[in-house]
């Protein structure tokens, strides 16, 4: 049942894919942990790319669903040393940061009400620039209470 | 009577000789270089004005050329094979042509011999050859001068350097006969230079801000070239070139700022000053960010004696880490430099600089000989004063 939920992960993933090797490189990556925390039938995995300097930030929003678990993952090419990943409220203000796991930073939220939040990817270290860096926001099997 | 007519006339021809070689042509002004050089002509204010004109629509022609070659590369980049970081086009008078062979060659030659295989910037080099016949609509292509436009200006991971050919490479890479072998070699080494900043880009990636700042501030004066080689006393420059007896060494130290000369006198606190020069606490970083370099060395006027590999003596020194360290470091200049170096920077470069030019002496000094004729005049003229007073008796 697992290997089915990842391949039907893994199947809104573009089949070819092209690009540089750093750029593979993190969708490989992407992929292999999303793959690995699993993902929940019917609701789409958001995926993000691109690449940043040191010191630089990006952001994008996205809706999450109330009482939906969450897992925002974040992975980055092997010249970057460390990532960090935070979640925003809908107002702008921090939920959760996570810069202790150097470049593969992971944040579990389950959301209260269905909102559009905001997502930031700051490349603290990266020693060849730029890094390339992929966040997946992947909605997470409810537990059954 | 006759023989002093002759000399008077030796003489008037000798004086207007000398006015014709140094005074200005009518209606310009003499230029600032010494005044026992010959004077160049400088042209007339309107002349100047014209020549001010052409060297700002060059300028900003450049500028467009890069920025249309943005938009034309994409297709192109995107087509390029996975694993390639060099794309070559060629273009005359604006329209794009095959590159010739000799061309591709030599510059895959280029990127190979500089180390690079497939890096995180790519570089796009668009080569401009030469048209057959003068174009008399616009000023023409200066061919000395190279333009870049950084990755930051493009898609983040393309750097592109549009090359003038000139006369010369347009003949030799049509298949012109040119006397003597084939030049591949100064071909790979034109085209190696030609990639300046971009090989740079290519080699480490974008620059942390700080460095960026300061290499942009500077004109990228201190990264032309990122394979320096051998290091000796023969670079590339007429002070490198020439021996200290001569005039023609001295003519070049007259006209460098004066941090440049207290370096070649191996004083650590110009060398400091004439590396950290531009160097910012809140460097300002245009957009879109192009560089323009003159690549006729003979046309600079360095701020550092045989600057232009003075980064890629740096990364040499330290190695590849450490360099990556400090070329994408968010502290200042001066102390990444320093951390890197594991020296202060003063102390490096003067020793660096003691590997291509003889160090000078500054200062008031009196010549050998002088002093020994000095002294020996002085002695004599004791001894003479001294003989003098004791054969001089009063009674």
């Amino acid at each position: 049942m697992r290997i089915i939920l990842v391949l039907l992960a893994v199947s809104g993933i573009p089949r070819v894919l092209v690009g540089q090797r750093w750029e593979r490189q993190v969708q490989e990556r992407v992929q292999r942990t999303i793959a690995a925390v699993g993902t929940s039938p019917g609701l789409p995995v958001v995926r993000r790319s691109g690449m940043l300097n040191t010191d630089e930030a990006a952001s994008f929003q996205t809706t999450l669903a109330q009482h939906t678990p969450y897992a925002i993952i974040a992975v980055c090419d092997d010249d970057c040393s460390r990532l960090q990943l935070t979640l925003l409220s809908p107002s702008g203000s921090d939920i959760a940061k996570e810069r202790n796991s150097e470049s593969l930073p992971i944040l579990h939220f389950t959301a209260e009400t269905t909102a559009v939040y905001g997502i930031r990817v700051v490349m603290e270290g990266c020693r060849w620039n730029p890094c390339w860096y992929a966040v997946a926001v992947v909605p997470l099997r409810k537990n059954p209470s | 009577m006759a023989s002093l007519r002759r000399w008077i006339l030796v003489g008037l021809v000798g004086c207007f000789a000398l006015a014709l070689a140094y005074l200005p042509p009518r209606g310009a002004t003499p230029s600032e270089r010494s005044f026992f050089m010959p004077q160049s002509r400088r042209g007339t204010p309107a002349r100047q004005r014209a020549q001010a004109l052409a060297d700002e629509w060059r300028g900003a022609d450049a500028s467009l050329r890069l920025l249309r070659a943005r938009r034309e590369l994409q297709g192109l980049l995107r087509e390029a094979r996975a694993g390639t970081s060099l794309v070559v086009v060629s273009e005359s008078a604006d329209v794009a042509i095959p590159t010739p062979p000799i061309v591709d060659s030599a510059i895959h030659v280029a990127w190979r011999q500089l180390g690079l295989g497939e890096t995180k910037v790519r570089v796009a080099v668009i080569i401009q050859l030469a048209v057959a016949t003068a174009v008399h609509d616009r000023p023409a292509i200066e061919e000395g001068i190279a333009a870049y436009l950084a990755p930051d200006s493009t898609d983040r991971t393309t750097c592109i350097a549009v090359l003038p050919a000139g006369n010369y490479w347009t003949r030799v890479f049509r298949g012109a006969r040119v006397s003597g072998r084939l030049p591949f070699d100064a071909a790979v080494l034109t085209l190696k230079t030609g990639l300046g900043p971009c090989a740079f880009y290519a080699a480490y990636g974008t620059p942390g801000k700080s460095v960026r700042g300061w290499l942009v501030s500077r004109g990228w004066d201190l990264a032309l070239t990122v394979d320096a080689g051998a290091r000796g006393r023969q670079g590339n420059s007429p002070i490198g070139m020439a021996e200290a007896r001569h005039y023609s060494y001295w003519e070049p130290i007259y006209s460098l700022p004066p941090t440049a000369v207290a370096c070649i006198a191996s004083r650590p606190e110009g060398c400091r000053a004439a590396v950290l020069a531009g160097a910012s606490d809140d460097p300002a970083i245009p957009f879109p960010d192009i560089v323009r370099i003159e690549q006729r060395w003979w046309r600079r006027i360095p701020r550092l004696v045989e600057g232009q590999r003075f980064l890629a003596d740096v990364a040499d020194e330290v190695g590849r880490d450490r360099f990556l360290r400090f070329w994408t470091s968010a502290l200042p200049v001066d102390t990444a430099l320093a951390a890197a170096l594991k020296r202060p920077v003063g102390e490096w470069t003067a020793d660096w600089e003691r590997g291509f030019v003889q160090p000078i002496r500054l200062g008031p000094a009196a010549p050998l000989g002088g002093v020994v004729i000095a002294l020996t005049i002085a002695v004599f003229a004791i001894v003479v004063v001294a003989g003098t007073a004791s054969r001089r008796q009063i009674r």
